[in-house]
């Protein structure tokens, strides 16, 4: 039998970014918090250091700070009628599992989404009519504004030291950032980071052919730098190991060394680690969650930790799954189109090039995470007509490297045999002088494609598997070929020796790397029957119930989700300490 | 600048630096150990990403039992005073090759002294 807890003032399941922010804000403003993580403690003064880190096969091809497949994963179809299979190892999206979460292997890119995603469906049926956007395509209001939330993606940009050039400071354009960025009240902590070749070389052809590049905005300190809570940074080393590594340099931004600490100092608060949290507890009115069940990993022995509050702060993929295992709000049904849980899932889509300059040598090995030069006209950019070429969402593209591994990073032009002695003597000779230029495209939320729970696969706890129904639409499709067309003008117009050009990503694959960024499954929204959550977090069935992520968002854009995931636990840590706390009730009114 | 700028910049002033006498401003210097202090902490036993540097000044490198330091280190048979750290500091590759400190360099001769004069001050 679970051995029964002490009731404490907040549990928070996982502790990654946003389970680490509101750790630190509601144990600072009083409350008795438990966080409860399914992956260990690692210490990076022995895990992220030199020269262990750098080890490509641990941390790249073996996932050691990723979910363990093992344990649990999904199951994937692409489309309803198919059968789904389980993904028995990790390969398109790779979810932390580690105290710090996805926050310690991330690469730091860090935008702010504006009113452009906030009210996209007003905005579209504005500017292009009703019948623009297609029937089965489920975008709607987030129900929250960017002037709501423009103060806590500063208190986020200055918290994980991201580097960057503001574009537009209260309506002034600034030179040297992105022209298209909504108003900021002041400018990112840190002057943006060093310019590679490759982001040289794309910025001088980009701004030939009349757009507006600049360095993107990234959570590697530039220099060292002491954020408004006393976290300590060191200066970026462009090692070259950024994504999927903990940073050797503490220069980048991570949970890790920044809230979770200051959290951990505060005697109101406890971590445990390896504590795998199975199920949310509801009273009996059903309109109150009353704690939550969990395993402890390493021994298998069962407890439950009663809380007067639940935040949920896991993975995007899995504070979802957990909302369906508890029975927790109605799951969705994409055929009669009601329930909540589960709706909207999206992705990204892209398309890139490799461009190949014959002596010219591009050190790949030297980068940091973000060093990219990204052009925000099809993107952020509200003038660029999309009805020309059909299509709702904007794509960035963008030119640089974010860690050319010593394994993993073999570009050779098309036709090269994939092993061999041919292959060998490719990659020596193209290694140093190849480039990228690549495009990230949004996805619109589809009736279709949705999370539910599996029939026939069950994890080690022997729950249900999470199901992922999801592909591209003629939507992405035609955002893609627009953007593959735009990466490949800009590539030819730099006269590469030879190009392997971008082309559209068809259907959605499990297999090959794309981006950790799934979105949806308990969306916010402006009320109960289009959402699951309302605009402060807030679950609209059970009052005391809040659940932090990207899972919250009711479609996907182009850009990378961290800044308003951040942002959106700051506003949710406010929330609660200034009004909830007060009054423990529904934040907005059904 | 770039890395390949900063490191050469710092070799330049490696060379320059040798017998400069000039007065050192350890109050500069404590400004100047914000680029060190995201690892090394000043405080006894209280090891980060690199070793705290507590009584740094006089010790053998890789002398601390409860810090796991780089071989390289440990083989460098050097001891901790204003000239060694001088050139440590200013190309940590160069004056011991293979080490594991992260950090590319301090070029300006007047940065390192001003930061030798705040370590030999602050963490006796």
């Amino acid at each position: 039998m679970a051995t029964q807890l002490k009731e404490v003032d907040a549990v928070i399941v996982g502790l990654g970014w946003t389970g680490g922010i509101l750790a630190k804000e509601l144990t600072a403003a009083g409350l008795k918090v438990v966080a409860l993580e399914r992956g260990g403690l690692r210490d990076p003064a022995s895990d992220y250091a030199l020269p262990g880190v750098r080890d490509e096969l641990r941390y790249v091809h073996r996932h050691d700070l990723m979910q363990n497949t093992a344990r649990d994963t999904l199951t994937i179809r692409n489309k309803p009628a198919q059968e789904a299979l389980p993904m028995r190892q990790l390969g398109s999206f790779l979810p932390g599992e580690v105290v710090g979460g996805s926050g310690v292997h991330w690469s730091g890119h860090t935008w702010r989404w504006s009113d452009n995603e906030f009210k996209i469906r007003t905005l579209y049926e504005e500017r292009y009519g009703k019948g623009y956007i297609p029937a089965d395509m489920t975008i709607q209001d987030w129900g929250i504004t960017y002037a709501e939330l423009e103060p806590y993606y500063d208190k986020f940009e200055y918290c994980a030291a991201v580097s960057g050039k503001a574009g537009n400071i209260r309506g002034q354009i600034q030179p040297g950032g992105n022209p298209f960025e909504a108003p900021r009240q002041r400018d990112y902590p840190l002057p943006p980071l060093t310019p590679i070749l490759s982001n040289v070389v794309f910025s001088e052809a980009a701004r030939n052919v009349g757009y507006h590049p600049f360095l993107r905005p990234s959570a590697n300190a530039s220099r060292a730098y002491t954020n408004p809570d006393g976290s300590k940074f060191g200066a970026c080393q462009y090692c070259g190991f950024c994504q999927r590594f903990g940073c050797e340099a503490n220069a980048k931004g991570s949970p890790h060394m920044t809230v979770i600490p200051i959290a951990m100092r505060n005697p109101n608060f406890e971590l445990r680690a390896n504590s795998w949290v199975t199920k949310v507890q509801k009273d009996s009115s059903g309109k109150r969650v009353t704690g939550v069940t969990y395993t402890n990993v390493l021994n298998g022995e069962e407890f439950e930790q009663p809380a007067s509050m639940v935040l949920l702060c896991a993975y995007a993929i899995n504070n979802v799954h957990l909302m369906l295992l508890s029975g927790i709000g109605q799951p969705y049904d994409p055929v009669s189109q009601k329930g909540v849980i589960g709706k909207n899932y999206c992705y990204q889509t892209g398309a890139g090039s490799t461009l190949f300059f014959e002596n010219r040598n591009f050190n790949p090995f030297m980068s940091a995470g973000g060093s990219s030069a990204t052009c925000d006209d099809f993107n952020q950019n509200w003038n660029f007509d999309r009805s020309s070429h059909g299509f709702v969402g904007g794509f960035t593209v963008a030119a640089g490297v974010n860690t050319a591994l010593p394994i993993g990073y073999r570009p050779v032009p098309g036709g090269t045999p994939p092993w061999g002695k041919e292959w060998k003597a490719a990659t020596a000779k193209w290694y140093q002088t190849a480039m990228t230029i690549g495009s990230s495209g949004s996805v619109m939320a589809n009736r279709y494609n949705c999370y539910d729970l599996d029939p026939t696969y069950k994890n080690a706890f022997g729950q249900p598997l999470m199901r992922m129904t999801f592909d591209y639409t003629e939507n992405e499709l035609k955002m893609g070929r627009h953007a593959a067309q735009i990466v490949n003008d800009i590539a030819k117009s730099m006269n590469p020796t030879r190009l392997n050009p971008a082309s559209v990503r068809q259907s959605w694959s499990v297999v090959p790397y794309q981006s950790t960024h799934n979105t949806g499954g308990t969306i916010m929204g402006t009320n109960p029957q289009n959402s699951a959550l309302n605009k402060y977090l807030q679950n609209w069935d059970c009052h005391n119930l809040f659940v932090v992520g990207a899972n919250v968002f009711p479609h996907n854009a182009s850009y990378n989700p961290t800044g308003p995931v951040g942002a959106l636990a700051y506003w949710t840590a406010d929330a609660i300490k200034n009004r909830y706390m007060k009054n423990p009730a529904p934040l907005v009114s059904a | 600048m770039t890395l390949s700028k900063l490191l050469l910049s710092s070799a330049i002033a490696l060379l320059a630096v040798t017998g400069a006498a000039q007065a050192q401003d350890a109050k500069r210097g404590e400004k100047l150990y914000e680029e060190c202090v995201a690892c090394h902490s000043k405080d006894r036993g209280a090891h980060g990403i690199g070793p705290a540097l507590h009584g740094v000044i006089g010790r053998k490198a890789a002398e601390l039992a409860d810090f796991r330091y780089s071989p390289a280190l440990k083989r460098s048979g050097i001891t901790w005073n204003t000239q060694s750290l001088e050139s440590y500091i200013a190309d940590p590759q160069k004056a011991v090759p293979a080490n594991r400190m992260p950090y590319a360099g301090m070029p300006e001769a007047r940065d390192r002294a001003d930061l030798i004069a705040y370590i030999r001050a602050a963490m006796k």
